[in-house]
């Protein structure tokens, strides 16, 4: 069984390594291989600001954009957040674009770990030509460090 | 059917499976490592750096390949379907575990890796579970065929039902 399983990984690990060379990708995106040390998330080009930097945007008063759920919204977000979920993310763009593109300095957030929210709206914001911040860890990172949180629909 | 017969039956399916399962994984390892992200149970957390989750991501879908091509050709099946069975009681208890913790995973990563995948169920926990059966036949039943000439169980029972007394003793 040992032989069976260093077997795959030893493939895997070659594969990971070499399988560019071997067989060229037909574009970058189609890449064989990941960097290990790199969280698949971020793409090129991403910007990511930690939970203390967060909180500096936030006391000079940047847009926050919450891309969970809706109703995660609700429960409880950061205070002055629009919400801009990612799954109704054509709806709720439509009626933020003015704000969206007044401000310069946005920082989108999702759930933390394993969620991806926060990087596809950031990527699609990029996409209509409006940059914004993706928030490292999200949500548990902001409120772990203590800072600020509202509950309710309204920013 | 014998048991050899079943056994390669069985074998073949399964390492189908495991193989088909494999391709998109290889062809797309991004992807995978993102769902790998989704299920929450090696990272990345503040604890787990992405390593964890990257490695699991792209060597993974390898030890599918292996356990594939020994299934299918019977090479070691034995420990194969050991391996096999191991790979299909952690997916069933990390698919439980994001069950269990709320977390709604769209796409469960067993053969699609890209877009709308199949989604994490009471189905996929079943059909996990139907797999897990046919590779614990494989790891523990002996494929052997009774000896010829030996009584089964039955046979025996009948005879003990007529008074008579078995001629040889029952496996």
């Amino acid at each position: 069984m040992t032989v069976i399983v260093t077997l795959g990984v030893a493939l895997g690990l070659a594969w990971n390594a070499l399988g560019d060379h071997l067989v060229p990708p037909p574009t970058q995106a189609g890449r064989r291989g990941i960097p290990l040390s790199r969280n698949v998330f971020l793409k090129e080009g991403d910007e990511v600001v930690n939970a203390r930097d967060a909180r500096a945007l936030f006391d000079k008063g940047a847009l926050f954009l919450d891309a969970r759920p809706v109703d995660f919204y609700n429960m409880k977000h950061i205070p002055g957040a629009f919400p801009l979920p990612q799954d109704d993310f054509d709806r709720a763009f439509a009626r933020l674009e003015g704000l969206l593109r007044s401000r310069f300095e946005i920082v989108v957030y999702c759930s933390g770990y394993g969620c991806e929210a926060s990087h596809i709206v950031a990527g699609k914001l990029k996409e209509r030509g409006i940059p914004a911040m993706i928030l490292d860890e999200g949500w548990p990172a902001w409120t772990e460090a203590g800072y600020p949180v509202k509950a309710g629909e309204t920013p | 059917m014998g048991y050899p017969a079943l056994h390669w039956v069985l074998g073949i399916a399964i390492g189908l499976v495991f193989l088909y399962a494999s391709w998109e994984k290889i062809a797309k390892p991004g992807d995978f490592a993102r769902i790998v992200y989704h299920y929450q149970v090696v990272g990345p957390s503040r604890l787990i750096p992405p390593l964890a989750a990257n490695l699991l991501a792209v060597t993974l879908p390898w030890i599918e390949v292996v356990v594939g091509v020994l299934l299918v050709t019977g090479v070691w099946r034995r420990e194969a379907a050991a391996v096999t069975a191991l790979l299909l009681i952690t997916f069933l208890v990390a698919v439980s575990s994001a069950l269990l913790r709320g977390i709604d995973i769209e796409n469960c990563g067993c053969f699609s890796v890209s877009g709308a995948g199949r989604g994490a169920g009471i189905l996929l926990l079943l059909g996990d579970a139907a797999l897990l059966a046919g590779t614990l036949v494989l790891a523990i039943v002996s494929p052997r065929r009774a000896a010829p000439g030996a009584i089964t169980a039955p046979q025996a029972a009948a005879a003990n039902d007529r008074g008579l007394t078995p001629q040889q003793p029952v496996a």
